[in-house]
């Protein structure tokens, strides 16, 4: 227990918060906790837990990503336009192509954001708009349909890469999580990744520490646009079915599941693993109360705003439980020793 | 020429107002001026660029000198959008407004603005709820009967007896809502449909991503769902997408309105075996004759006024039964796509 730290801790607590969640919808829904209910959170959070990922980065170093939700959609438009023009394209080559995209978009999120040094709300605030109005441009009111995408793309979402008693667990979850877990090792481990926080913690600490502050936060935008657009690529394969509105929203949900991960919204602290645990979460809940017969459907976003309130205040009070005992021990650890 | 099997019923329906030959019917003068501006619920869908197709067509046939615009807000936007180019469209006083209402009734003040500085309202696919505002209803199909077929090809798929599901747009579109209470009315009005239980309604708010998630919830939480309904073209393909992905094809089949061409894999490999939808060019080209008639004093807007649409005959202003003390011009008709038709109709 000594050894663990705060992160870890917060973890820990949001596992705990999941457990009461499952727990709580499992008493109310018959026939609730199954394998299938896995399955069903981990194909839909695969999308949610890339753009978290990202979201999760800028935040760190005290910005804003409100246009990952049209980065979203027009990567997944253009993705599906390509391959429907060239269907023996590589599957590597099209995934790089819709990071691409994705990238070319934070490129411009992050030159507007550190180098012209506008606010990062609004400069996204007005590329979500201008990138959605691009893909209705683009797209001219055609839509993607999954049978002009090949026979592999549809299939890799759902692919199942093992199973143990019909948890499945599919290509696309294997590969959101792999990601996330590289980020969180990066930005453990790697001197470089590191600056994102010292540039969230203390921008002016970390100038004075020679960290380059604008191409920090550049590179925070650039990133989470090229998750933003390896996330269109899960969501063309998952859904085949891309309209003008794809993505729309995830802005918001993506900054949800950040802050029920315990990221902290004026940056410099947080986990991209709680931020993956924080989008489990949220859909968890979401997908549970559409099982629910109490809540009616104008009612629901109401109810999943106030259960989101309350993980966050259930995962506060648990953390500062956890380290209150770990203060006391540790305490009565010295007094021993002093004896 | 495609060969479509029409609902006999609902060409039945329609019979007593197409067929009808009156002496007094109004033939159009072409060639008269006026603008217009063509309002769909928001930019970037297919069917709503059908519609405008269908306008531009009569467009050009009637030789209007003015401007026809295709002007629709952004989809994150669809509401305050529909309002502001309403309202843009009456300072800059064009003839009429052909709006596919996606606003509900907060649109109705902005549209009577519109009307008291001249401009005629004509709503098409989607009316104005509360009929403030609006001149006439270009309806595709008599509501009540989108309610029949609906609930008659339930009956098919499920051979008589089943749990069915609805999954619907958002829970404030008025035509999902009219269709929908139209099913309910039905499936409780002729034993026939006794057998069927209307298990849950739910709502994907026409994205691909909700509605799929939709869908595999209603299957989770009634095992023994035989069908989901789905009255919107994306929530039907969303819908069929995510039966597909988990296998489970054959134990729950999609229905509901949806194009031809989005659907015609799920038709083929049996997930969606049948569903239903009307022309929405046709509907575009009917809005512009009426919109046409009225922005130029041919028309008044009078109950019982008949015209000539160009190629598509003859249609009567009349009351809207769905909607009292509204007006509407009922279009029709259904077309039902099975395995059949539909890789025709898809090309």
């Amino acid at each position: 227990m000594d050894r663990i730290s705060p992160q870890t801790l917060r973890i820990l607590a949001l596992l705990v918060v999941l457990g009461l969640v499952v727990a709580f919808f499992a008493s109310q829904i018959d026939n609730y906790f199954n394998a299938r209910l896995f399955n069903r959170i981990s194909s839909s959070v695969a999308i949610m837990a890339l753009i978290a990922c990202g979201q999760t980065l800028v935040i760190l170093t005290r910005n804003i990503d409100l246009s990952v939700g049209s980065i979203v959609g027009f990567a997944a438009f253009a993705t599906g336009n390509m391959v429907a023009g060239w269907p023996e394209i590589s599957p590597l080559l099209l995934a790089g192509y819709a990071i691409l995209v994705g990238a070319c978009f934070g490129v411009v999120n992050g030159l507007l954001v550190a180098y012209a040094r506008v606010p990062a709300i609004i400069v996204t605030l007005a590329t979500m708009a201008i990138f959605r109005s691009l893909l209705v441009e683009y797209s001219g009111a055609r839509s993607i349909t999954s049978d002009t995408l090949p026979e592999w793309l549809v299939q890799f979402p759902n692919t199942v890469v093992f199973e143990v008693a019909g948890v499945q667990f599919r290509a696309a979850f294997v590969i959101a999580v792999l990601i996330v877990v590289a980020v969180h090792i990066a930005l453990m481990r790697l001197r470089p990744a590191r600056k994102f926080y010292a540039v969230g913690s203390n921008p002016e600490a970390a100038e004075m520490a020679g960290i380059n502050i604008k191409a920090t936060v550049f590179a925070a935008f650039v990133l989470s646009g090229a998750l933003a657009g390896l996330a269109g690529f899960m969501f063309l394969a998952r859904f085949g079915n891309i309209t003008v509105v794809a993505g729309l929203g995830f802005e918001l949900k993506s900054v949800a599941a950040a802050v029920v991960g315990g990221v902290n919204i004026f940056g410099g602290s947080g986990t991209v693993i709680g931020a993956l645990i924080g989008a489990i979460l949220v859909d968890l809940i979401e997908t549970s109360l559409v099982r629910w017969p109490f809540v009616t459907e104008f009612w629901r976003e109401a109810v999943l705003g106030a259960l989101i309130l309350m993980a966050v205040a259930v995962d506060a009070i648990l953390m500062r439980r956890l380290i209150a005992l770990r203060v006391r021990r540790e305490r009565e650890r010295k007094e021993a020793e002093a004896q | 020429m495609l060969k479509f099997t029409k609902l006999s019923l609902t060409a039945a329906l329609l019979a007593g107002t197409a067929g009808m030959a009156s002496a007094d019917a109004i033939t159009l003068e072409p060639g008269m001026e006026t603008d217009m501006v063509l309002l769909p619920k928001f930019l970037g869908i297919l069917v709503f660029d059908q519609a405008n197709e269908g306008a531009q067509e009569a467009h050009a046939e009637l030789g209007n000198p003015g401007s026809l615009l295709f002007q629709g807000p952004t989809p994150e936007n669809s509401v305050a959008g529909q309002i502001e180019i309403m309202t843009t469209a009456a300072t800059n006083a064009v003839g009429a407004v052909l709006l596919s209402n996606n606003a509900g009734d907060q649109i109705a003040p902005a549209a009577e603005a519109a009307q008291a500085a001249g401009t005629r309202v004509v709503t098409w696919d989607s009316p104005i709820p509360g009929g403030a505002g609006e001149d006439v209803f270009v309806a595709q199909v008599d509501f009540g009967s989108i309610g029949v077929v609906m609930a008659d090809m339930a009956h098919s798929i499920l051979g008589g007896s089943g749990q069915m599901a609805v999954l619907s747009a958002t829970p404030d579109a008025a035509n999902q809502n009219a269709w929908i209470a139209a099913m309910q009315e039905t499936l409780a009005a002729d034993a026939k449909y006794a057998d069927i239980e209307l298990v849950d309604i739910v709502y994907g708010d026409d994205q691909a991503e909700v509605s799929y998630n939709r869908a595999l919830a209603r299957v989770d939480s009634h095992p023994d769902l035989g069908l989901i309904m789905a009255p919107t073209t994306v929530g039907i393909q969303a819908a069929a997408k995510a039966m597909q992905d988990e296998g489970l094809c054959d134990q729950v089949k999609t229905s509901g309105l949806g194009l031809p061409s989005e659907m015609v894999s799920y038709t083929m490999n049996g997930c969606a075996p049948e569903f239903a939808l009307w022309d929405f060019r046709d509907l575009g080209y009917l809005t512009y004759y009426t919109a046409y008639g009225l922005a130029t004093g041919q028309l008044t807007g009078e109950i019982g006024e008949t015209f000539v649409a160009g190629r598509m005959g003859e249609y009567t202003i009349e009351e809207d039964p769905g909607r009292e003390g509204s007006k509407r011009i009922l279009m029709g008709p259904f077309t039902v796509y099975t395995a059949d038709n539909v890789e025709a109709a898809a090309q």
